[in-house]
């Protein structure tokens, strides 16, 4: 048995060194100026972008085969990065796994399939597009925020002061604590998650095709909220205040135009056959 | 003999074989005698030319006579009489300005029917065109289908799948507009269907993402 034992280890060692070898972490460093952009294209493996506290742009790079190559260039106050795939590979062996530190007012594209795509602390323009990673961005401000997914779930959390622009055909989209001037989000099949206040000024568009919609808003909350659901259905656990005078046609059970408080924020929930449901928190 | 009937018999008389009336016509009318001089020229002529040679100016002097008095080719204008359409006015007279007066006026009428609001449609009519719409954007859509099966395999399906659900939205909406072509929303709903749909385009076809 205890020779048993010692093998399994022995083989268990040989694997972890065998793995640690293939890895191979490189790092990048670039002096940019203010407003610079970052850009960063990685078809498999996740990108994590913090700000860096200074002029200076990080890149920490994992590349687990040699199936893959980090392209990398400057031009000016403009950084390109691309993770290369070359001849056999596959997206097991062509993963690489981004760490970057970039001045908080950088403007930042990041490209994936398969991610996850992570983003924190941040007050420059953010674009983020994936087929099917996870994307996360929080406590951004300021900036404007544009997501584009075909499938990936999506989780905005702590967003204020900037815009935000989400497309995701089917994945779950889920806003906790954010606000701004214009706030969208458009899915065809996908959930749509609002947790917050809506802010106290701003545009709010959420609109799914078959998605259901449900936005949970604490009792100080001011904002008129326009309900529509073609052939879904709406629950009000608010109790809205009617709005008699509206240019939207109003029909008991499928649309429906409410104010709470000041009305100070204008927000439409729209969905042709998911459900809409306004909770209190 | 005319002058104009020697003129259509000339091949046979170049070729040596003329008639009698050809020869007669040709003792009387001097015109038509020194055509026939100028080109008998300009074959001998031609006859003696070498491959790289070029011919002597009184080749190309006959040949411009003859062509006169063709009437194949005019002494140029004066300066201040330039006709708009001149070959066509000598060719057909007044009647010449009726094919670019029929244009001015079917160019107007177009620019007039055009700015004139939609005249509603016989609902078939619609259907048929929305079906044609349709069809072209499944084409696309197979076409899409079929690069990405080639570029990525592995994800074909689930983008054959959100294009599915896609274009339900887009005929959702648009059903919606048609029912409601007055409301804004619905309107606003067929364009975030499209905007959707550009999605799946955009990434699909966005050649750094397999």
């Amino acid at each position: 048995m205890q020779r048993g034992q010692a093998l399994m280890l022995t083989l268990a060692i040989l694997v972890m060194v065998a793995a640690a070898a293939a890895e191979n972490r490189k790092e990048y460093r670039f002096t940019v100026g203010p407003g610079c952009t970052v850009s960063i294209t990685n078809q498999y493996g996740s990108i994590q972008v913090r700000p860096s506290g200074a002029n200076l742009v990080v890149v920490s790079a994992t590349v687990y085969s040699d199936k893959v190559e980090v392209d990398q260039n400057q031009s000016g106050n403009r950084v390109d990065l691309e993770s290369h795939l070359l001849r056999g590979a596959t997206p097991e062996n062509a993963r690489v796994d981004y760490e970057v530190l970039v001045p908080s007012d950088a403007a930042v594209t990041l490209r994936s399939t398969s991610g996850p795509l992570r983003a924190e602390k941040l007050q420059g323009d953010l674009d983020l597009e994936s087929a099917s990673a996870i994307v996360e961005v929080r406590d951004l401000s300021n900036g404007h925020l544009r997501v584009k997914t075909l499938n990936g779930p999506v989780t905005l959390t702590n967003v204020h002061d900037g815009f935000v622009d989400v497309d995701s055909v089917s994945g779950e989209v889920r806003l906790i604590s954010v606000t701004g001037r214009l706030v969208k989000v458009t899915s065809t099949t996908g959930a749509i998650l609002y947790d917050g206040d809506f802010g106290y000024t701003g545009n709010y568009q959420l609109s799914s095709h078959s998605g259901d919609i449900e936005a949970t808003i604490p009792q100080d909350t001011s904002a008129e909220v326009q309900m529509q659901s073609v052939r879904g259905h709406l629950e009000d656990d608010v109790h809205l205040a009617p709005k008699a005078h509206t240019s939207m046609t109003q029909k008991a059970g499928s649309s429906f135009v409410g104010t709470i408080n000041k009305a100070a924020s204008l927000v439409s929930l729209k969905t042709f056959s998911g459900k809409i449901h306004l909770k209190k928190r | 003999m005319t002058c104009a009937e020697l003129r259509r018999e000339l091949p046979e008389l170049l070729e040596g074989d003329p008639s009698a009336k050809l020869q007669a016509h040709l003792v009387g009318c001097g015109a038509c005698s020194e055509l026939v001089r100028n080109l008998e020229t300009i074959i001998r002529e031609a006859r003696s030319l070498q491959a790289c040679e070029e011919p002597s100016p009184r080749v190309w002097n006959s040949i411009e006579i003859a062509l006169r008095q063709e009437g194949l080719i005019r002494q140029p204008e004066p300066k201040g009489r330039a006709a708009f359409v001149p070959s066509l006015a000598r060719r057909w007279g007044v009647a010449a300005w009726l094919v670019p007066s029929a244009a001015l006026v079917l160019v107007g009428a177009f620019l007039i029917v055009g700015r004139q609001p939609r005249v509603e449609q016989l609902p078939g009519a619609e259907s048929r065109a929305r079906v044609q719409v349709t069809s072209r954007v499944d084409v696309t859509d197979q076409q899409l289908l079929e690069q990405l099966a080639l570029d990525a395999p592995l994800m074909k399906a689930a983008y054959e799948k959100e294009l599915n659900n896609v274009n339900e939205y887009i005929r959702d909406a648009q059903n919606l507009v048609d029912e409601n072509p007055n409301d804004e929303g619905a309107r606003q709903s067929l364009m975030d269907a499209y905007g959707q749909k550009a999605v799946i385009y955009q990434l699909a076809l966005d050649r750094s993402l397999p």
